[in-house]
């Protein structure tokens, strides 16, 4: 904390602005991510989000790594929801190689990258109510996200770092008992939709603290190139699965919910919504799954595309997450690119956390769901 | 007036909802595993630490050009008269403090059975750089052994558990 100037009158000594630093070691930053905040009194007049803690520098290594072996580095960006990071990644090499992905394997990638995405607003829904003052909400979500997991180290054999999705197809089947499994857990699962809704959605103290904080308004949220249930919360429906359907996403039957006003609450009960979306979508997948190969033929052990480039874009949970890839004919990609959602959604925290007091920044904050990791990558 | 009560019933009914959803779990068991004592046994398909077999391996290094982290290192024996190359491992190393548990390395193996692979061990810890780096040669055992530089010798893995042995979660 440090003042930048400071005034002597006649009732002593008073703070014109002060400039604190929140992060990066702080609890609700959710990993380390440092804000730079100017007050005057309570209110923010200047907020810059820093970012770089953990950079690790994925685009640069995945330059001198195989195609196969840069999947591994894609688990790391959003380690919330490794799978539709590995889809993007697999899209667009898909792209660049001309490989046709046989039907279960693509439905396989439904499955997986819903159920992923069930996981990872389960995460924020528990995280969030903690950072609002709910504690008990994130023990309920934690156990039903353990059993996603569960089902992930049953199929693939990893519970965070799945490398699952592979370069034409996926790694391994799903047997009769995994799909038994499955729907067991998606009927265990709906009803706790509505327990969540009981606990923190509809509970007057959440609403009041959520509820009309950190508007943005449709044209603001497009204009900083916000994606994901941030934007729909400002009731934009952009949503890639419907607009540039991948995997066949066009044969299954879901709706994009919207939020009404943009504020905190609508951002958050957009990705409850989500989840029951996904429940729909994956119910569907598992009821008609198609049976057949899980790799495309002649995927080489070390392959090596044409030159060229690509862009594929999945709707990740966080966002619309693409990968942009160059290749001059070498085994490794030359150059590769991320749009992370998380990245661009948080830079319009610099506009509207401006005039807000300081208890609200927690909650605007965490109903953006960032990941630092794929933040900075 | 009147919407000042409102809101004072109105959180203590979202409160009393709330704590009776809590209730109705408080007679049901526990979903938490008291870990030290209660062990979950991964699946099959769990990819925990690796484990190497001298005995079957061809010193094809295949494994170490699939590991994306270039955690695996190895050297195949020579012939003592002819100075060629005997498809058996001299020694072989694998640092797990690098390893990204991908499985890339145990899909690339071509050996039957696999000469390396995912054990379900998942309670390996370490106290040292130099204990990451598992060493194997020769009749060394599957969970192999670390360097100690300090006495100059391989030794034995301290409080390995062997998850080999038991059987995996169907």
């Amino acid at each position: 904390m440090q003042s930048e100037e400071l005034i002597v009158t006649e009732g002593g000594l008073e703070m014109d602005t002060m400039f604190v630093n929140m992060g990066p070691q702080h609890p609700s930053t959710h990993g380390v991510l440092r804000l730079g905040l100017t007050l005057a009194g309570e209110v923010i007049t200047k907020a810059f989000p820093d970012i770089g803690y953990l950079h690790r520098g994925t685009e640069k290594l995945m330059e001198t790594r195989s195609y196969h072996q840069c999947v591994v580095l894609t688990d790391r960006w959003d380690y919330c929801s490794a799978m539709t990071n590995n889809l993007a990644f697999c899209l667009s090499a898909e792209r660049l190689f001309g490989t046709q992905v046989p039907p279960r394997a693509q439905a396989l990638r439904v499955v997986m990258c819903e159920l992923n995405r069930i996981a990872s607003h389960l995460i924020l829904l528990g995280t969030y109510g903690i950072d609002i003052g709910a504690l008990t909400p994130f023990l309920y979500t934690f156990r039903e996200r353990e059993m996603i997991l569960d089902l992930y180290e049953k199929c693939c054999g990893a519970r965070l770092t799945y490398n699952y999705i592979r370069l034409g197809g996926v790694a391994a089947d799903i047997d009769s008992g995994w799909v038994a499994k499955c729907r067991e857990f998606l009927e265990f699962f709906k009803p706790r939709l509505d327990e969540y809704d009981t606990l923190l959605s509809f509970n007057p103290i959440f609403l009041a603290r959520t509820k009309d904080i950190g508007i943005i308004s449709k044209e603001t949220a497009v204009a900083w190139g916000l994606s994901g249930p941030n934007l729909r919360g400002s009731g934009v429906s952009y949503d890639v699965r419907k607009s540039e359907p991948y995997c066949g996403y066009e044969q299954y039957d879901f709706e994009v919910p919207l939020g009404a006003s943009g504020s905190c609450w609508d951002r958050y009960f957009c990705r409850v919504q989500e989840m029951r979306q996904s429940v729909r979508i994956v119910e569907q997948a598992l009821a008609e799954l198609p049976t057949g190969e899980l790799m495309a033929k002649g995927v080489p052990k070390i392959p090596k595309p044409p030159a060229g480039e690509a862009y594929a874009h999945v709707e990740a949970p966080r966002g619309d997450l693409g990968i942009f890839l160059v290749s001059d004919g070498g085994a490794a990609p030359y150059r590769l690119h991320v749009r992370a959602p998380c990245f661009i959604n948080l830079a319009i925290l610099q506009e509207i956390l401006v005039g807000k007091k300081v208890a609200d920044v927690i909650a605007v904050l965490g109903s953006f769901d960032i990941v630092l990791g794929e933040v900075d990558r | 007036m009147i919407g000042y009560f409102k809101t004072v019933f109105l959180s203590t009914w979202a409160f009393i909802e709330g704590l009776w959803i809590t209730l109705r779990y408080l007679f049901k068991p526990a979903v938490t595993v008291q870990y030290p004592t209660e062990k979950l046994v991964p699946y099959d398909a769990f990819r925990g630490a690796l484990l190497f077999d001298p005995a079957t391996c061809i010193a094809c290094s295949l494994c170490a050009k699939a590991c994306p982290s270039a955690c695996i290192a190895l050297a195949s024996q020579t012939h003592p008269e002819t100075k060629k190359r005997v498809p058996k491992p001299e020694w072989y190393t694998l640092d797990l403090g690098k390893c990204n548990f991908c499985g890339l390395c145990q899909e690339a193996c071509p050996t039957k059975p696999k000469s390396v692979w995912h054990s379900l061990d998942y309670e390996y810890s370490f106290s040292s750089r130099d204990e990451m780096v598992r060493c194997w040669k020769p009749g060394f055992p599957l969970a192999g052994r670390v360097w100690d530089p300090r006495r100059k010798e391989f030794r034995d893995l301290e409080s390995h558990i062997p998850v080999r042995e038991v059987e995996a979660r169907k």
